[in-house]
């Protein structure tokens, strides 16, 4: 004749004790045992990139639309101003579809480090009332940036097809490995910025102007070509490697060699005359596979710095 | 009161745990700057905890009284993981569910049905459980055909009722309490207490935090006093709360 309260007594006395304790000296197996539990809760990350989703446009009328209207009007400023004002379409064949291919891995980097930046401070309420997994909400950023770049990839690809000019080649390969390259990159910033941000809010404005800096110093609206020319004019060749520094320069141009048909091709001016295709660095395949190793451990350090000062956010948000 | 359980397990254990808060007089990078080197005269060390153990066992409901500011809110966010000690150690086991703050969880734009599935994953519910609970959580918070209203237009009433219907729902081991048994109206205050009385029979542990005296007596069968970090007092409920007492003068 046990009754409930005596049976739910039973059962807790056969489960283990969680310890929570104020420093974990294990450097791989925190990680692991963080991973554990974020995985645990992939249901609730799910349910909380949905609401940053819904919640973006709720009470607007064009709702998703919006998320695209930004990037194409960016592309027709780019195209208008910088391509023919200012002829830097000149050297570029299919100007539209390589700035739309840099502006579309841009935005997924932008979105996830900016919206990943105010992750943890705009989920204030939650972080000072429940316990979560923290590193939940950064990683929610991930997925709803994900979701509107591929909306802008979809019109990429329309537009490329449209045009006539997908490209049917191995070249496509360098798609997926830009993209998992910025993804890495963008999440290790999401997550160290967003811990960082709770004890510095100015890291939030920093970041603005920071990824402004980095917006032109990636081959975006320019092509990769007028930093070697302007390397060769002023003689400073050590100014193309420090430029390859940038995760971003690289994969952006994987991304846009993916893409971009016109850069890989010869073609024939008006004038009869034979134009090579687009230079690309020189081992792009192994900087891109040095550069995704370099970004898990750069991951692994930002999860490691959150976990270490997240036991604090509670008290400082 | 609560059901009688034979040799009832430990649920939650605290040994020596400190919590010190950090009081930065200067935010500012400038101020920083300024203070730099002399910045230890610029920061206030308060002890919110010292040194506290505690152990709750199974089917006990405890109740954490003391003045403002005496660490007893802090003793509950760190028993339920939210806050960690900076010495010490928490152990605890079962499923917890905290009603800290009613709704904290809630998104306003998002409608009652989607910030219940939100809420309900938040509180460690799978969606199938959701599922099957849904109609329950419904009728409880007594939304009716609101549910698919954003939840921005709902009267602070009804805010409270549905996050209160969704923590209840989550079928905890050990409920954590602070402060929100005081809301709603009549009719709801008294089917929140109908609905504590009944987990109590149910056997789950209940942590309170409450400044009424009243409701300590009546649901508690142990209190602990707090007074400035310190644990005063930890016992029967009538001799905490003239331990309380004692501690305002003091």
């Amino acid at each position: 004749m046990s009754s409930p309260a005596q049976l739910r007594a039973e059962r807790l006395e056969g489960l283990p004790f969680e310890k929570s304790t104020t420093s974990d000296r294990g450097l791989f197996g925190s990680s692991i045992r963080s991973l554990k539990e974020i995985a645990g809760r992939r249901e609730l990350l799910g349910l909380l990139i949905r609401r940053e989703l819904k919640a973006r446009y709720k009470d607007s009328r064009l709702g998703f639309l919006w998320s695209l209207i930004k990037p194409i009007t960016m592309l027709l400023i780019y195209y208008v101003a910088i391509g023919h004002f200012l002829g830097a379409a000149r050297g570029i064949d299919d100007f539209a579809i390589f700035v739309f291919s840099g502006l579309t891995l841009w935005g997924l980097y932008s979105e996830i480090v900016s919206s990943g930046t105010s992750s943890i401070v705009g989920n204030a309420g939650l972080i000072k009332k429940v316990y979560l997994p923290r590193e939940i909400f950064p990683l929610a950023a991930v997925g709803s940036s994900i979701f509107n770049f591929v909306i802008q990839f979809g019109v990429l690809i329309i537009a490329t097809v449209a045009l006539g000019r997908f490209p049917i080649s191995w070249n496509l390969l360098y798609l997926p490995a830009a993209v998992i390259v910025v993804l890495i990159y963008g999440t290790a910033l999401a997550i160290l910025l967003s811990g960082l941000n709770v004890f510095l809010r100015d890291i939030g404005y920093l970041v603005e102007v920071v990824m402004l800096i980095f917006f032109w110093a990636s081959p975006i609206v320019y092509a990769w070509s007028f930093v070697v020319r302007a390397a060769q004019e002023t003689g400073l060749y050590w100014l193309e490697q420090v430029y390859m520094l940038n995760p971003m320069s690289i994969a952006i141009m994987a991304f846009q060699k993916g893409i971009w048909a016109s850069g890989s091709e010869e073609r024939i001016n008006a004038n009869g005359e034979v134009i090579p295709p687009q230079p690309w660095p020189a081992d792009l395949d192994l900087r891109l596979i040095v550069l995704a190793l370099v970004g898990l451990v750069f991951l692994w350090f930002a999860q490691r710095v959150f976990s270490r000062i997240q036991g604090n956010f509670a008290q400082e948000i | 009161m609560p059901s009688v359980i034979k040799n009832p397990p430990v649920v939650i254990r605290l040994a020596d745990v400190s919590k010190r808060f950090v009081i930065r007089k200067d935010k500012s990078l400038k101020e920083r700057l300024v203070n730099f080197g002399r910045s230890q005269k610029h920061k206030d060390d308060f002890w919110a905890l010292k040194d506290v153990n505690l152990e709750i066992t199974a089917g006990s409901t405890v109740g954490l009284v003391g003045a403002n500011g005496s660490g007893k809110s802090t003793l509950l966010k760190v028993i339920g993981g939210i806050i960690q000690p900076n010495s010490g150690y928490v152990e605890r086991r079962g499923r917890l569910a905290a009603l800290l703050e009613l709704g904290a969880g809630f998104h306003p734009d998002l409608t009652g049905r989607e910030n219940v599935y939100l809420n309900g994953s938040i509180l460690g519910l799978s969606r199938q459980q959701v599922d099957d609970y849904f109609d329950s959580i419904v009728e409880f918070s007594e939304i009716g055909e609101f549910i698919d209203t954003q939840v921005k237009f709902y009267s602070s009433g009804m805010y409270v009722r549905l996050a209160f219907a969704i923590s209840v729902h989550v079928d905890p081991d050990v409920l954590l309490v602070d402060e929100v048994l005081a809301v709603g109206d009549e009719p709801f205050q008294k089917k929140c207490m109908d609905k504590i009385r009944e987990f109590q029979i149910e056997g789950r542990t209940i942590v309170l935090v409450s400044h009424s005296a009243e409701q300590v007596t009546d649901l508690c069968d142990r209190v602990v006093v707090m007074s400035h970090g310190n644990m005063i007092y930890d016992g029967e409920p009538h001799a905490g709360i003239a331990a309380l007492r004692e501690s305002f003068g003091s």
